[in-house]
Protein backbone atom coordinates (compact mmCIF):
# COMPACT_ATOMS: atom_id res chain seq x y z
CA UNK A 1 0.00 0.00 0.00
CA UNK A 2 2.31 2.40 1.04
CA UNK A 3 4.68 0.77 -1.51
CA UNK A 4 2.86 1.90 -4.50
CA UNK A 5 2.78 5.57 -3.54
CA UNK A 6 6.50 5.46 -3.55
CA UNK A 7 6.76 6.71 -6.82
CA UNK A 8 4.82 8.52 -9.55
CA UNK A 9 1.63 7.21 -11.06
CA UNK A 10 2.63 8.13 -14.36
CA UNK A 11 6.28 6.16 -13.72
CA UNK A 12 4.40 3.08 -12.14
CA UNK A 13 1.74 3.04 -14.98
CA UNK A 14 4.70 2.68 -17.79
CA UNK A 15 6.84 0.22 -15.87
CA UNK A 16 3.99 -2.12 -15.43
CA UNK A 17 2.93 -1.82 -19.12
CA UNK A 18 6.63 -2.47 -20.44
CA UNK A 19 6.88 -5.68 -17.62
CA UNK A 20 3.34 -6.76 -18.29
CA UNK A 21 4.81 -6.99 -22.64
CA UNK A 22 7.31 -8.79 -21.57
CA UNK A 23 5.56 -11.67 -19.62
CA UNK A 24 4.18 -11.75 -22.90
CA UNK A 25 7.65 -12.56 -24.58
CA UNK A 26 8.41 -9.19 -26.11
CA UNK A 27 11.17 -8.34 -26.63
CA UNK A 28 11.95 -4.63 -27.67
CA UNK A 29 9.91 -4.31 -24.55
CA UNK A 30 12.19 -5.26 -22.46
CA UNK A 31 14.60 -3.59 -23.72
CA UNK A 32 12.84 -0.47 -23.49
CA UNK A 33 12.56 -1.45 -19.69
CA UNK A 34 15.99 -2.04 -19.79
CA UNK A 35 17.00 1.47 -20.29
CA UNK A 36 14.21 3.13 -18.41
CA UNK A 37 15.93 1.36 -15.42
CA UNK A 38 19.42 0.31 -15.87
CA UNK A 39 21.18 2.96 -14.79
CA UNK A 40 19.00 3.55 -11.53
CA UNK A 41 19.75 -0.10 -10.51
CA UNK A 42 23.53 -0.37 -11.28
CA UNK A 43 23.63 2.49 -9.37
CA UNK A 44 22.42 0.66 -6.29
CA UNK A 45 24.45 -2.46 -7.21
CA UNK A 46 27.85 -0.69 -7.51
CA UNK A 47 26.89 1.08 -4.21
CA UNK A 48 26.66 -2.41 -2.40
CA UNK A 49 29.40 -4.55 -4.58
CA UNK A 50 31.88 -1.68 -4.85
CA UNK A 51 33.43 -3.09 -8.18
CA UNK A 52 32.00 -2.51 -11.58
CA UNK A 53 32.68 -6.29 -12.83
CA UNK A 54 30.76 -7.45 -9.70
CA UNK A 55 28.20 -4.92 -10.38
CA UNK A 56 27.96 -5.62 -14.37
CA UNK A 57 27.00 -9.75 -13.44
CA UNK A 58 24.67 -8.74 -10.52
CA UNK A 59 22.37 -6.37 -12.97
CA UNK A 60 22.94 -9.06 -15.95
CA UNK A 61 21.46 -11.82 -13.64
CA UNK A 62 19.17 -9.63 -11.85
CA UNK A 63 16.93 -7.95 -15.47
CA UNK A 64 17.31 -11.63 -16.68
CA UNK A 65 15.30 -13.24 -13.52
CA UNK A 66 13.11 -9.46 -14.51
CA UNK A 67 12.61 -10.78 -17.89
CA UNK A 68 11.62 -14.84 -16.59
CA UNK A 69 9.17 -13.43 -13.64
CA UNK A 70 7.87 -10.02 -15.16
CA UNK A 71 4.87 -12.45 -15.12
CA UNK A 72 4.72 -12.84 -11.41
CA UNK A 73 4.75 -8.97 -11.17
CA UNK A 74 1.34 -7.82 -8.96
CA UNK A 75 0.86 -4.76 -7.30
CA UNK A 76 0.98 -6.65 -3.99
CA UNK A 77 4.69 -6.80 -4.55
CA UNK A 78 5.49 -2.71 -3.74
CA UNK A 79 6.43 -0.41 -6.93
CA UNK A 80 7.41 -1.95 -10.04
CA UNK A 81 10.81 -0.22 -9.51
CA UNK A 82 10.51 -0.92 -5.48
CA UNK A 83 10.17 -4.76 -6.61
CA UNK A 84 13.22 -4.55 -9.58
CA UNK A 85 15.42 -2.72 -6.87
CA UNK A 86 14.69 -5.32 -4.32
CA UNK A 87 15.96 -7.98 -6.98
CA UNK A 88 19.35 -6.37 -7.45
CA UNK A 89 19.67 -5.58 -3.82
CA UNK A 90 19.39 -9.75 -2.99
CA UNK A 91 21.37 -11.06 -6.00
CA UNK A 92 24.12 -8.57 -4.67
CA UNK A 93 23.95 -9.20 -1.15
CA UNK A 94 23.74 -13.00 -2.15
CA UNK A 95 27.43 -12.14 -3.84
CA UNK A 96 28.82 -10.41 -1.12
CA UNK A 97 28.17 -13.71 1.01
CA UNK A 98 29.67 -15.68 -1.69
CA UNK A 99 32.73 -13.21 -1.55
CA UNK A 100 32.86 -13.19 2.21
CA UNK A 101 32.79 -17.66 2.65
CA UNK A 102 35.97 -17.15 -0.43
CA UNK A 103 38.52 -14.10 0.83
CA UNK A 104 37.33 -13.39 4.80
CA UNK A 105 37.11 -9.33 4.13
CA UNK A 106 40.21 -8.99 2.36
CA UNK A 107 41.95 -6.09 2.36
CA UNK A 108 40.94 -5.15 -1.30
CA UNK A 109 37.63 -4.62 0.31
CA UNK A 110 38.41 -2.58 3.29
CA UNK A 111 40.45 -0.23 1.07
CA UNK A 112 37.75 0.22 -1.44
CA UNK A 113 35.30 0.74 1.40
CA UNK A 114 37.31 3.63 2.38
CA UNK A 115 35.16 6.00 -0.42
CA UNK A 116 32.14 3.99 0.04
CA UNK A 117 31.15 6.16 3.01
CA UNK A 118 27.04 7.01 4.13
CA UNK A 119 25.55 8.81 1.44
CA UNK A 120 26.53 12.20 1.55
CA UNK A 121 23.90 14.68 -0.08
CA UNK A 122 26.47 15.23 -2.64
CA UNK A 123 25.93 12.01 -4.26
CA UNK A 124 21.81 12.44 -4.20
CA UNK A 125 19.84 13.43 -6.52
CA UNK A 126 16.10 14.37 -5.69
CA UNK A 127 14.24 12.66 -8.04
CA UNK A 128 10.52 14.19 -8.50
CA UNK A 129 10.15 11.50 -11.20
CA UNK A 130 9.35 8.58 -9.31
CA UNK A 131 9.58 9.56 -5.36
CA UNK A 132 6.58 10.90 -4.19
CA UNK A 133 7.94 13.84 -1.85
CA UNK A 134 5.92 13.04 0.81
CA UNK A 135 7.09 9.44 1.30
CA UNK A 136 10.69 10.75 1.08
CA UNK A 137 9.89 13.13 3.96
CA UNK A 138 8.68 11.26 5.98
CA UNK A 139 10.97 8.16 6.05
CA UNK A 140 13.66 11.44 6.54
CA UNK A 141 11.70 12.93 8.92
CA UNK A 142 11.66 9.33 11.14
CA UNK A 143 15.45 8.55 10.24
CA UNK A 144 15.38 12.08 12.41
CA UNK A 145 14.05 10.74 15.26
CA UNK A 146 16.51 7.76 15.81
CA UNK A 147 20.03 8.18 17.37
CA UNK A 148 22.89 8.56 15.37
CA UNK A 149 24.15 5.07 15.89
CA UNK A 150 20.55 3.31 14.47
CA UNK A 151 20.27 5.73 12.15
CA UNK A 152 23.97 5.17 10.58
CA UNK A 153 23.57 1.19 10.87
CA UNK A 154 20.05 0.88 9.84
CA UNK A 155 21.77 3.17 6.61
CA UNK A 156 25.09 1.32 6.11
CA UNK A 157 22.96 -2.15 5.95
CA UNK A 158 20.43 -1.13 3.35
CA UNK A 159 22.48 1.34 1.27
CA UNK A 160 25.89 -0.57 1.47
CA UNK A 161 25.03 -3.73 1.95
CA UNK A 162 27.01 -4.03 5.38
CA UNK A 163 27.02 -7.17 7.84
CA UNK A 164 26.85 -6.19 11.46
CA UNK A 165 30.40 -7.06 11.98
CA UNK A 166 31.33 -4.45 9.17
CA UNK A 167 28.89 -1.57 10.05
CA UNK A 168 30.55 -2.44 13.98
CA UNK A 169 34.18 -1.82 12.47
CA UNK A 170 33.23 1.37 10.24
CA UNK A 171 31.60 3.23 13.37
CA UNK A 172 33.77 1.76 16.26
CA UNK A 173 31.13 0.42 18.58
CA UNK A 174 31.13 -3.95 19.85
CA UNK A 175 28.78 -5.95 17.41
CA UNK A 176 26.35 -6.47 19.98
CA UNK A 177 25.54 -2.83 20.27
CA UNK A 178 24.72 -2.46 16.68
CA UNK A 179 22.85 -5.58 16.33
CA UNK A 180 20.20 -3.66 18.96
CA UNK A 181 20.85 -0.65 17.37
CA UNK A 182 19.42 -2.37 14.29
CA UNK A 183 16.54 -3.81 16.30
CA UNK A 184 15.63 -1.17 18.24
CA UNK A 185 15.85 1.50 15.32
CA UNK A 186 13.51 -0.67 13.02
CA UNK A 187 10.91 -1.00 15.89
CA UNK A 188 11.29 2.84 15.88
CA UNK A 189 10.94 3.50 12.62
CA UNK A 190 7.77 1.12 11.89
CA UNK A 191 6.00 3.02 14.55
CA UNK A 192 6.95 6.37 13.15
CA UNK A 193 5.86 5.79 10.01
CA UNK A 194 2.81 3.93 10.36
CA UNK A 195 1.45 7.01 12.50
CA UNK A 196 -0.57 9.18 9.88
CA UNK B 1 11.82 -18.32 18.81
CA UNK B 2 8.07 -17.79 18.20
CA UNK B 3 7.89 -16.80 14.53
CA UNK B 4 4.13 -16.72 15.14
CA UNK B 5 4.97 -13.28 17.15
CA UNK B 6 4.01 -10.04 14.87
CA UNK B 7 6.73 -7.95 16.97
CA UNK B 8 9.47 -10.38 16.12
CA UNK B 9 7.89 -10.87 12.64
CA UNK B 10 8.32 -7.63 11.82
CA UNK B 11 11.93 -7.57 13.13
CA UNK B 12 12.86 -9.80 11.42
CA UNK B 13 11.16 -8.76 8.56
CA UNK B 14 13.00 -5.81 8.51
CA UNK B 15 16.45 -7.60 9.18
CA UNK B 16 15.89 -9.70 6.06
CA UNK B 17 15.24 -6.41 3.94
CA UNK B 18 18.64 -4.59 5.33
CA UNK B 19 20.58 -7.62 4.57
CA UNK B 20 21.57 -8.53 7.87
CA UNK B 21 20.05 -11.81 9.00
CA UNK B 22 22.69 -14.20 7.63
CA UNK B 23 23.10 -18.02 6.98
CA UNK B 24 21.09 -20.60 8.80
CA UNK B 25 18.60 -17.86 10.10
CA UNK B 26 18.38 -16.06 6.51
CA UNK B 27 17.35 -19.45 5.17
CA UNK B 28 14.74 -20.44 8.21
CA UNK B 29 13.32 -16.86 7.45
CA UNK B 30 13.14 -17.48 3.34
CA UNK B 31 11.29 -20.89 3.88
CA UNK B 32 8.91 -19.41 6.12
CA UNK B 33 8.53 -16.50 3.69
CA UNK B 34 7.19 -19.11 1.30
CA UNK B 35 4.34 -20.02 3.65
CA UNK B 36 2.80 -16.95 5.36
CA UNK B 37 1.36 -14.16 3.30
CA UNK B 38 1.58 -12.02 6.69
CA UNK B 39 5.02 -12.31 6.50
CA UNK B 40 5.54 -11.55 2.66
CA UNK B 41 3.43 -8.45 2.95
CA UNK B 42 5.70 -7.22 6.24
CA UNK B 43 8.71 -7.15 3.72
CA UNK B 44 7.18 -5.84 0.82
CA UNK B 45 6.20 -3.06 3.35
CA UNK B 46 9.80 -2.66 4.68
CA UNK B 47 10.91 -2.98 0.90
CA UNK B 48 8.75 0.46 -0.36
CA UNK B 49 9.93 1.89 3.35
CA UNK B 50 13.59 2.07 2.00
CA UNK B 51 13.09 2.32 -1.71
CA UNK B 52 13.32 5.92 -1.70
CA UNK B 53 17.08 5.55 -0.66
CA UNK B 54 17.82 3.52 -3.42
CA UNK B 55 16.04 5.83 -6.13
CA UNK B 56 17.59 8.80 -4.59
CA UNK B 57 21.44 7.46 -5.27
CA UNK B 58 23.18 9.38 -8.81
CA UNK B 59 22.23 6.80 -11.20
CA UNK B 60 25.28 5.09 -12.81
CA UNK B 61 25.37 4.09 -17.07
CA UNK B 62 26.01 0.70 -17.14
CA UNK B 63 28.60 -0.25 -20.08
CA UNK B 64 26.45 -0.40 -23.71
CA UNK B 65 27.84 -4.28 -23.78
CA UNK B 66 25.49 -4.79 -21.27
CA UNK B 67 22.67 -4.41 -23.14
CA UNK B 68 23.65 -6.33 -26.11
CA UNK B 69 24.76 -9.15 -23.85
CA UNK B 70 21.67 -9.12 -22.07
CA UNK B 71 19.41 -9.06 -25.07
CA UNK B 72 21.18 -11.96 -26.56
CA UNK B 73 20.73 -13.65 -23.86
CA UNK B 74 17.47 -12.85 -23.72
CA UNK B 75 16.89 -13.35 -27.46
CA UNK B 76 18.65 -17.26 -27.23
CA UNK B 77 15.80 -18.34 -24.17
CA UNK B 78 13.13 -17.20 -26.27
CA UNK B 79 14.42 -19.00 -29.15
CA UNK B 80 14.88 -21.92 -27.55
CA UNK B 81 12.99 -22.59 -24.19
CA UNK B 82 13.04 -26.17 -24.95
CA UNK B 83 16.67 -26.31 -25.62
CA UNK B 84 18.64 -25.59 -22.03
CA UNK B 85 21.67 -22.62 -21.78
CA UNK B 86 24.08 -25.13 -20.91
CA UNK B 87 23.08 -27.37 -23.88
CA UNK B 88 23.15 -23.95 -26.28
CA UNK B 89 26.22 -23.17 -24.92
CA UNK B 90 27.87 -26.42 -25.87
CA UNK B 91 26.55 -26.75 -28.85
CA UNK B 92 27.08 -23.61 -30.42
CA UNK B 93 30.92 -23.64 -29.68
CA UNK B 94 31.28 -27.29 -31.15
CA UNK B 95 29.87 -26.14 -33.97
CA UNK B 96 32.24 -23.04 -33.80
CA UNK B 97 34.99 -24.81 -33.45
CA UNK B 98 34.06 -27.22 -35.74
CA UNK B 99 33.89 -24.21 -38.25
CA UNK B 100 36.56 -22.20 -37.40
CA UNK B 101 39.42 -25.44 -37.73
CA UNK B 102 37.89 -25.71 -41.35
CA UNK B 103 38.57 -22.28 -41.88
CA UNK B 104 41.93 -22.48 -40.32
CA UNK B 105 43.06 -25.80 -42.31
CA UNK B 106 41.70 -24.32 -45.52
CA UNK B 107 43.48 -21.05 -44.95
CA UNK B 108 46.67 -22.59 -44.16
CA UNK B 109 46.45 -24.88 -47.55
CA UNK B 110 45.61 -21.68 -50.08
CA UNK B 111 48.14 -19.35 -48.18
CA UNK B 112 52.10 -20.22 -46.47
CA UNK B 113 51.84 -20.10 -43.02
CA UNK B 114 53.72 -17.14 -42.57
CA UNK B 115 51.62 -14.93 -43.91
CA UNK B 116 48.62 -16.08 -41.54
CA UNK B 117 47.99 -13.36 -39.22
CA UNK B 118 46.17 -13.27 -36.23
CA UNK B 119 42.22 -13.38 -37.57
CA UNK B 120 39.12 -12.88 -35.30
CA UNK B 121 36.04 -15.08 -35.77
CA UNK B 122 32.37 -14.58 -34.87
CA UNK B 123 29.82 -17.51 -35.83
CA UNK B 124 26.25 -16.12 -35.66
CA UNK B 125 23.66 -19.04 -34.81
CA UNK B 126 20.35 -19.53 -33.62
CA UNK B 127 18.70 -21.03 -30.67
CA UNK B 128 18.98 -24.94 -32.16
CA UNK B 129 22.93 -24.38 -32.89
CA UNK B 130 22.60 -24.09 -36.78
CA UNK B 131 25.09 -21.60 -37.80
CA UNK B 132 23.87 -18.37 -39.77
CA UNK B 133 26.97 -16.28 -40.44
CA UNK B 134 30.64 -16.91 -39.76
CA UNK B 135 32.12 -13.34 -39.61
CA UNK B 136 36.16 -13.10 -39.67
CA UNK B 137 38.07 -9.91 -39.15
CA UNK B 138 41.70 -9.91 -41.32
CA UNK B 139 43.61 -7.35 -39.60
CA UNK B 140 46.54 -7.83 -42.58
CA UNK B 141 43.90 -6.79 -45.17
CA UNK B 142 42.22 -4.35 -43.46
CA UNK B 143 38.65 -6.75 -44.45
CA UNK B 144 35.82 -7.92 -42.72
CA UNK B 145 34.28 -10.97 -44.41
CA UNK B 146 30.07 -11.77 -43.77
CA UNK B 147 30.12 -15.42 -45.57
CA UNK B 148 26.51 -16.75 -45.02
CA UNK B 149 26.36 -20.68 -43.49
CA UNK B 150 22.68 -21.06 -43.47
CA UNK B 151 20.53 -18.28 -45.71
CA UNK B 152 18.72 -16.38 -43.57
CA UNK B 153 17.21 -13.08 -45.39
CA UNK B 154 15.40 -10.53 -43.11
CA UNK B 155 11.50 -9.83 -43.28
CA UNK B 156 10.50 -7.61 -46.03
CA UNK B 157 11.43 -4.08 -45.71
CA UNK B 158 13.87 -5.13 -43.34
CA UNK B 159 17.88 -5.06 -43.40
CA UNK B 160 20.41 -6.98 -40.79
CA UNK B 161 22.78 -4.68 -39.93
CA UNK B 162 26.01 -5.49 -37.89
CA UNK B 163 28.00 -3.97 -35.27
CA UNK B 164 30.83 -4.18 -33.24
CA UNK B 165 30.64 -3.84 -29.51
CA UNK B 166 33.83 -1.82 -28.46
CA UNK B 167 34.54 -2.74 -24.67
CA UNK B 168 33.12 0.48 -23.57
CA UNK B 169 31.52 2.95 -25.30
CA UNK B 170 28.27 2.74 -28.13
CA UNK B 171 27.78 -0.34 -31.06
CA UNK B 172 29.79 0.95 -34.09
CA UNK B 173 28.03 -0.46 -37.59
CA UNK B 174 29.95 -2.36 -39.95
CA UNK B 175 27.78 -2.43 -42.91
CA UNK B 176 24.60 -4.54 -43.81
CA UNK B 177 24.89 -8.37 -43.35
CA UNK B 178 24.55 -10.18 -47.10
CA UNK B 179 21.81 -12.52 -47.91
CA UNK B 180 23.70 -15.22 -49.61
CA UNK B 181 27.10 -16.11 -50.23
CA UNK B 182 30.25 -13.85 -49.11
CA UNK B 183 30.65 -10.39 -48.90
CA UNK B 184 33.91 -8.10 -48.05
CA UNK B 185 33.87 -4.97 -46.54
CA UNK B 186 36.79 -2.93 -46.37
CA UNK B 187 37.74 -1.05 -42.90
CA UNK B 188 39.90 1.41 -41.96
CA UNK B 189 42.83 0.67 -39.19
CA UNK B 190 41.19 2.86 -37.02
CA UNK B 191 38.04 0.42 -36.85
CA UNK B 192 40.58 -2.78 -36.39
CA UNK B 193 42.39 -1.38 -34.00
CA UNK B 194 38.77 -1.16 -32.29
CA UNK B 195 37.92 -4.40 -33.16
CA UNK B 196 41.21 -5.61 -31.55
CA UNK B 197 39.97 -4.56 -28.22
CA UNK B 198 35.89 -5.48 -29.08
CA UNK B 199 34.12 -7.78 -27.13
CA UNK B 200 31.67 -9.07 -29.37
CA UNK B 201 29.57 -8.56 -32.68
CA UNK B 202 25.75 -7.93 -33.05
CA UNK B 203 23.58 -8.08 -35.73
CA UNK B 204 20.12 -6.32 -35.00
CA UNK B 205 17.00 -5.97 -37.33
CA UNK B 206 17.11 -2.42 -39.11
CA UNK B 207 14.56 -0.72 -41.49
CA UNK B 208 15.80 -1.60 -45.34
CA UNK B 209 19.38 0.10 -46.33
CA UNK B 210 20.37 -0.04 -42.69
CA UNK B 211 19.81 2.11 -39.43
CA UNK B 212 18.95 6.17 -40.00
CA UNK B 213 20.46 7.04 -36.56
CA UNK B 214 24.45 5.51 -36.70
CA UNK B 215 23.13 3.28 -33.72
CA UNK B 216 20.93 0.60 -33.33
CA UNK B 217 17.39 0.85 -33.92
CA UNK B 218 15.98 -2.44 -33.97
CA UNK B 219 15.83 -5.27 -32.04
CA UNK B 220 19.23 -7.12 -31.09
CA UNK B 221 19.05 -10.41 -33.15
CA UNK B 222 22.17 -12.44 -32.66
CA UNK B 223 25.43 -11.66 -30.57
CA UNK B 224 28.70 -13.67 -30.81
CA UNK B 225 32.27 -13.28 -28.59
CA UNK B 226 35.05 -12.58 -31.39
CA UNK B 227 37.12 -15.54 -31.32
CA UNK B 228 40.97 -15.38 -32.26
CA UNK B 229 42.38 -18.88 -33.73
Amino acid sequence: MAAVSQESPDRNRVLTDLLHACAQGRQTAFQALYREVSPQLFAVLVRILKRKDLAEEALQDALLSVWRNAGSYAAEKGAPMTWMVSICRYRALDMLRRERREVSLDMEREDIDEDGQEVSEGEMVTDTVSVSKAEERKLDECMGRLNDGQRRSIRLAYVDGCTHEEIAAKVGSPVGTVKSWVRRGLESLKRCLEAA
Amino acid sequence: MKYSDPRLQNLLAGEYVLGVLHGAARRRFERLLMESRTLAAEVTAWEGRFASWALRLKPVAPPDYLEWRLMGRVRNESRGRSVTTRNLFWRTWAVAATVVLAIVVVSQRLTPPAQVKAAEFALMSDAKGTPLWLISVHPEANRVDMKVVTPNPPPAGKSYELWMIPDGGKPVPMGLMNETGQASETVSSELLARLAGAKALAISEEPQGGSPTGQPTGPVLWVAPLVTT
